[in-house]
């Protein structure tokens, strides 16, 4: 049965393929923009633009692998250090994924999903961040990359899915009380990044039980952004890596100038793409929210936007800012580390959910974001080839550098999320017994974390809903 | 012609949704603006003051006092009308008083 659908499926897909990402995305987009009932115009718009930020990211890897390459071969010679993979940051991965059929299949589930969670009372979130299911279709991805198997894929995403919409429903008292926000305020997220939580959770009941004196340490974090003003942008960013590959790359003055005006103009360029292709998710988005809010209609709702709400909050930047260079340092001395940190070293794939755990209190949001930069670095090296594969699928490969050149996210949301990808994509494979018994322990941890991490939230959401009525009471 | 902020986290997903929901919806209700995007971290005193109106997407906090109107645009980002709509009202009202 299943080989028929797939069977099927390869029928129609398979000349799509072949057009290449650009068109066959144009194509699928517009077609299921246009079932979402959006308009011709708007949806045709849709596609195109997806089709052109996939044309332009394309490019822009290509100058930026293409330039560092051989300086990146010079800097291991010279140093000993092999971090060969180059770090793209968040926009060429966004686009590669959507750049693949697949991911709107996973829409498509995970729409089903949010739709029927609502229905049957599970979760109050709405999710509207329609361009961020790029996070669970990767994770699907990596596991259709290990097994080729659909159904494995789509069981993690759906099980991913089911959590991020309680953690969103978990995480809204918080959200309110970091942002001051009224209860009348529906905004929360969906967004993977705080699918570490869990984790960071742990390491900030260990500091709370063992080193409740580093609070006292916290600083004024809007005074530290303003003071590194530019020189923590993204152009600046660039300039300072492509010099420092440059001059541990023994290169000339000529190209340590070049590669430090490439790095910078790259991860412009990175951001200016990703927003072509935010606009191209636009008409979708818009579509698939008037679908859900006609068919639930009275309802009151959390309504799931992207992260960067949170964003208002200083102590995000500042930690972001003090973490970047411990990423480096730490890239350059960990073992199985392969990447030269560069487009994810200012790392928004994590400081969100370090603001959301530790509520603010800087020194821990940072010391915790120090441990957290491992699995980042080692979950970045993991999916490389995946990525670097996926890439030249969608067209948007590196042309002309060395074969085997790998390009990568530093600081992609969801590093642990990859490896539960991995090891179910190993164990569907060919369903050996070792693998098999890998993956089902490490989902069951994953879950058994989750649901400790979901209790700690509860008695935190029961307190904050005390204080409230304290305070009604005392007015 | 009003200029307009628009600021969130990454400067590249929300900004861009409020910047481009704020020209259109500006636009059909016949006010001339330019809407700027960009990321909250990269905001300074002497930006603000090329502004006439600032759109953030939640509260933000600065080290220095934001002189000019504020209008939190997050709802938006609902993408649902009814939200929307009081936004845009607000924002009307203060392009009217700024009568440039």
């Amino acid at each position: 049965m299943l080989e028929k659908i797939i069977e099927f499926a390869n029928m129609i897909f398979d000349p799509l393929i072949a057009l290449g990402a650009a068109p066959m995305m144009f194509i699928l987009l517009t077609i299921f923009a246009l079932l979402m009932r959006v308009k011709v115009g708007r949806a045709l718009e849709g596609g195109l633009k997806l089709a052109i930020a996939l044309t332009g990211i394309g490019a822009v890897i290509d100058m930026l692998t293409g330039e560092f390459a051989p300086a990146l071969e010079d800097f291991v010679l010279a140093t000993g250090i092999e971090l060969n993979i180059t770090d793209v940051g968040w926009a060429p991965l966004a686009t590669i994924t959507w750049g693949s059929a697949y991911t709107l299949f996973f829409l498509l589930i995970l729409v089903v999903i949010n739709l029927v969670m609502l229905v049957i009372n599970k979760t109050n979130t709405l999710d509207v961040d329609i361009f961020n299911f790029w996070h669970l279709s990767i994770i699907g991805l990596l596991v259709m990359y290990y097994s080729n198997n659909l159904l494995l894929a789509t069981l993690l995403v759906t099980m991913l899915g089911v959590m991020k919409f309680i953690n969103a429903d978990a995480m809204k008292p918080t959200f309110n009380d970091l942002l001051d926000m009224p209860e009348s305020n529906p905004t929360t997220t969906t967004h993977l990044n705080f699918m570490l939580n869990p984790v960071i959770m742990l390491f900030d009941k260990f500091f709370e039980k063992v080193l409740p004196f580093l609070d006292k340490y916290d600083f004024d974090a809007a005074w530290l952004n303003e003071k590194i003003g530019f020189w923590g942008s993204k152009f600046a960013i660039g300039i300072y890596l492509g010099a420092f590959v440059g001059i541990l790359g023994q290169q000339s003055p000529q190209a340590i100038f070049s590669l430090a005006f490439i790095g910078g103009v790259s991860l412009e360029l990175f951001s200016i793409v990703g927003t072509w292709f935010i606009s191209a998710m636009e008409p979708i988005s818009q579509g698939i929210t008037d679908f859900m809010g006609k068919r639930l209609k009275g309802r009151k709702f959390n309504i799931g936007i992207d992260w960067p709400f949170v964003a208002a909050r200083a102590e995000m930047w500042a930690a972001a800012n003090i973490i970047a260079p411990i990423m480096l340092i730490i890239a350059l001395f960990l073992p199985g580390n392969e990447i030269l940190p560069l487009g994810g070293i200012i790392a928004i794939g994590l400081t969100p959910a370090l603001l959301v755990v530790c509520r603010g209190k800087i020194m821990r949001m940072i010391l915790i974001g120090a441990f957290m930069v491992p699995i980042f670095l080692w979950s970045g090296t993991a999916i490389a080839p995946f990525v670097t594969d996926t890439a030249a699928s969608v067209g948007a490969s590196p042309a002309g550098i060395e074969e085997g050149a790998l390009i990568t996210h530093s600081t992609l949301e969801g590093p642990v999320e990859k490896f539960l990808g991995i090891l179910v994509g190993q164990a569907g494979e060919d369903f050996s017994i070792g693998p098999v018994l890998t993956a089902l322990g490490a989902i069951a941890a994953y879950i058994l974390l989750f649901i400790w991490y979901i209790r700690q939230m509860k008695k935190r959401n029961k307190v904050y809903k005390e204080e409230k009525e304290n305070e009604a009471e005392a007015v | 012609m009003i200029k307009i902020l628009a600021a969130c986290g990454a400067g590249i997903n929300s900004s861009h949704q409020i910047k481009t929901a704020i020209e259109e919806e500006m636009k059909k209700r016949g006010h001339k603006v330019q809407v700027d995007a960009v990321v909250i971290k990269d905001i300074n005193e002497a930006m603000m003051k090329q502004y006439d109106i600032f759109t953030p997407i939640s509260k933000t906090k600065f080290s220095f006092d934001i002189t000019i109107p504020t209008v939190e645009a997050g709802p938006i980002l609902y993408r649902m009308a009814a939200m929307a709509d009081p936004v845009f009202d607000e924002l009307e009202s203060v392009i009217k008083k700024l009568n440039k």
